[in-house]
């Protein structure tokens, strides 16, 4: 095979121009607009506007040159929303591709920033503000291609490593001389400085039927047939809108071999890592003796952490059976909980390390002393779920809704207080079973609840 | 028709503000805004379970007549929106670009409760001849920092609806809301009026309770008449003739008897069986973590307790609720309440 098949897909089929690709749509403060449209007028109108006022700057700097220092003019920028845009919607719907394409078209060279360059001050700087202001050498040779400059993943910013970043791109937008897209994923209080300056485009995911012609113009390019509707279906729900997770897992099952049977190809794609935790958890209350080792026990696994504590929870009385013991555990635990709600409710994310140490290290290290052995232990799966909110099972739903036509009083107090009396009532006496179930008309599953 | 209802406190429930149990200057104050066929907004304060919400209900049938059906709503600001309300809301919050007015292509801020609950019957006007709508808001402290959105609601929309607070922390109530209503402060029934209704229940039963045992009914119940009424069915089964015995037994079963149970269990220092009874509990009453630590709260000054004790087994409960409000997963802070309570049980 030639190299080309080598590359992902998601870089093969990168479209290369506008007409290649489905343009998302998108939102400038509540109006529909074409995306591809409005990127192509945006980049157009820039140059031309930059070209006057280039002239201009040099008018000023000619008669600069000549007047005394107090009377000097100041030269002029270009207004911020000229010279930039802010693209923010979901992962993988296409913000970077319509930026390549669009340059493409336009016979441009794109300049990019992302979230895997450091961003502070200094090195933006060094890296785009170059570009931006002067030429290189070989400009006044050969006619060289216009430039973009894309800042791809700006909510990326954060934290003291991209110190000074905001400001920095704020000074490069009021100066530049290339015009200056951003992508983003989600609103940042951070980058408000930013979002008062540009315009800002919400882009949508893309419709279903237009991934699907996507995916089947893929499938067959690349010549692949045993995958049915219902399989494609599948994968685009699984990843919800995302084209290019979309594209990763097509290539994920295809490339496996197409002898082999899809189905099983494609479950595995999400397949049960239960027993993965089973040991990683046996493996971290057992083994682990400080807490680098147990750092390292849960480093090396991929199951999701905000899933893992649940089973450290769950577990940990199995393992911890002293009270002390416990009481320092859950400690630990609990101190994590509430470290992870703040970091996912304040975008807290440097309190990440204590929450990693504490759910691990600092819940398994409270036992102090190991028995020699301790044998098997067998390892729960975190079946209760707490929810914090009101909410009702189906047979709780519909007995709720029956009792509401005769009795008109809020769910939850026919939940806490007149269910537990009815339990009661009937437990008691099988004549009231009766007269209950049959005043309120009640079929064999709403029965059992009252039996509970 | 109704003789056939077998839930006594369904059966006994008050049809018309004369059957209301006692408190006979509300009910007569309430009967002379009837006849005058206009009143404030209210705010009905007074502890929970008394009936002000059937109070609320009757007065408003009595007020609107047979008009009542289409002039009357109750919400309950404690049900938090589901999430199908959830997003309705975040639809409608979209003006389109189509429509014509000042807020055209804008968003619209209204909190999603009341955008979706309060909103649609509150604007329109009264149909019938009546002079207005009546609106129960029930447990209107729970909508916090939402009652800011009210302030102006009560006042533009007054004259289509007047609204009835129902709350049992008045503390919890702002101060702008409090100025706007007419305040009714609502209690049990005095004894005379509590053994009147009893008696009368248990003459229909043909059951048999003695006085002194009927002073006891009204000190566990708190006069609650409908948690009474409830004792009294439970009670009842077992024969005709209540007494103090069967009376306990029945009270052993209530929910604040779970929680007391799982506070023992936990001063016995059993983790594992204090934590599958919390799980119980949680599953079979929903109660979410802040009722379940309330609910330990009130039961710690139950137990016979040393004063050292008290306060510090109210200390880690606060702790454990302080954390539960930031914290993602209320099982686990649960845990860390029970796990600390058998700790210190070593200690006692």
């Amino acid at each position: 095979m030639n190299n080309v098949s080598d590359r992902p897909w998601v870089e093969k089929y990168r479209p290369n121009s506008i007409k290649e690709m489905a343009i998302p749509q998108a939102k400038v403060s509540g109006h529909k607009v074409s995306l591809d449209e409005e990127l192509r007028s945006f980049i157009l109108t820039f140059f031309k506007e930059i070209k006057a006022l280039n002239e201009e700057n040099k008018k000023i700097r000619s008669y600069n040159r000549t007047v005394e220092e107090k009377k000097q003019k100041k030269e002029s920028n270009l207004p911020s929303d000229k010279a930039a845009v802010l693209l923010e919607g979901p992962p993988g719907v296409g913000k970077t591709s319509i930026v390549y394409a669009l340059a493409n078209d336009l016979n441009m060279e794109v300049i990019e920033t992302n979230a895997s360059d450091t961003r502070t001050r200094d090195a933006l700087e060094l890296k785009l503000k170059e570009t931006v202001k002067s030429r290189g050498i070989m400009d006044f040779i050969v006619q060289s291609k216009n430039k973009l400059i894309l800042i791809d993943e700006v909510d990326g910013i954060y934290g003291v490593t991209d110190r000074g970043a905001v400001p920095s791109i704020l000074d490069l937008i009021e100066t530049t001389q290339f015009p200056v897209i951003m992508c983003s994923n989600e609103y940042k209080r951070n980058l408000q400085p930013l979002y008062n300056k540009v315009t800002k485009f919400e882009i949508n995911p893309l419709s279903k039927e237009e991934i699907l012609k996507i995916v089947k113009r893929i499938l067959k390019n690349e010549k692949i047939e045993n995958l049915d509707l219902n399989d494609l279906n599948f994968i685009i729900d699984k990843n919800n809108g995302d084209l290019r997770g979309i594209i990763n897992d097509l290539q994920g099952i295809c490339q496996g071999g197409l002898e082999e049977d899809n189905k099983e190809l494609i479950s595995q794609l999400h397949r049960d890592n239960t027993e993965e935790i089973f040991s990683l958890i046996r493996e971290l209350f057992q083994d682990a003796r400080t807490l680098q080792q147990a750092r390292k026990i849960t480093d090396k696994s991929d199951v999701d952490y905000n899933f893992l504590y649940k089973w450290v929870n769950e577990n940990l009385p199995t393992f911890i059976r002293k009270n002390n013991e416990l009481m320092i555990a859950y400690e630990n635990l609990s101190m994590a909980d509430e470290i992870f709600g703040r970091i996912r409710k304040n975008q807290y994310w440097s309190l990440l390390p204590y929450f990693y140490d504490l759910f691990s290290g600092g819940v398994v290290l409270a036992r102090k002393q190991h028995p020699e052995n301790e044998g098997f232990r067998r390892i729960n799966f975190p079946r209760f779920t707490s929810t914090g909110f009101f909410s009702l099972t189906i047979v709780e739903r519909s007995f709720v809704e029956k009792v509401k036509d005769k009795y008109d009083v809020s769910e939850v107090e026919i939940i806490q207080k007149l269910l537990p009396f009815l339990r009661k009532l009937t437990s008691d006496s099988r004549k009231y079973l009766k007269l209950v179930s049959d005043w309120l008309d009640l079929d064999a599953k709403e029965k059992k609840l009252l039996k509970k | 028709m109704r003789e056939k209802i077998p839930i006594w406190r369904i059966k006994y429930l008050p049809r018309n503000l004369t059957e209301i149990c006692g408190r006979t200057e509300l009910t007569k104050r309430l009967l002379n805004i009837v006849a005058e066929q206009n009143f404030p907004h209210l705010l009905f304060v007074g502890p929970e379970g008394i009936g002000k919400t059937t109070i609320a209900t009757l007065f408003s049938k009595a007020f609107l007549g047979k008009y009542f059906t289409s002039n009357f709503q109750k919400v309950y600001a404690d049900i938090p929106l589901t999430s199908e309300e959830l997003k309705q809301a975040r639809s409608d919050a979209y003006v389109p670009t189509n429509k014509i007015g000042s807020l055209a292509g804008k968003k619209i801020t209204t909190p999603a409760f009341i955008q979706i609950k309060i909103k649609p019957f509150i604007e329109l006007r009264a149909l019938g001849d009546v002079p207005f709508k009546i609106l129960i808001v029930k447990n209107f402290e729970a909508l916090g920092s939402n009652q800011q959105a009210f302030r102006r609601l009560m006042e533009i929309y007054g004259k289509n609806c007047r609204m009835i607070l129902i709350t049992t922390k008045v503390s919890a109530i702002i101060d702008p809301i409090i100025s706007r209503c007419q305040i009714f402060l609502i209690s049990p029934p005095n004894y005379g009026d509590f053994k009147d209704e009893v008696q009368k229940i248990v003459d229909k039963e043909a059951i048999e309770i003695e006085e002194e045992n009927i002073k006891l009914l009204y000190k566990v119940s708190e006069g609650k008449i409908a948690d009474a009424i409830d004792l009294l069915q439970i009670a009842s089964i077992s024969g005709q003739i209540i007494d103090i015995e069967m009376l306990y037994q029945s009270l052993m079963t209530s929910k604040t008897n779970l929680v007391r149970n799982l506070l023992l269990l936990c001063l016995q220092g059993d983790f594992q069986k204090a934590r599958e009874l919390s799980r119980k509990i949680q599953s079979n009453y929903k109660y979410s973590s802040q009722e379940l630590f309330n609910l330990f709260q009130k039961e710690v000054f139950q137990l016979p307790l040393s004063r050292y004790a008290r306060s510090h087994i109210i200390n880690i409960i606060a702790d454990a609720d302080f954390r539960a409000v930031d914290g993602m997963d209320t099982d686990i802070q649960i845990s860390n309440l029970i796990a600390k309570l058998c700790d210190f049980a070593e200690v006692l």
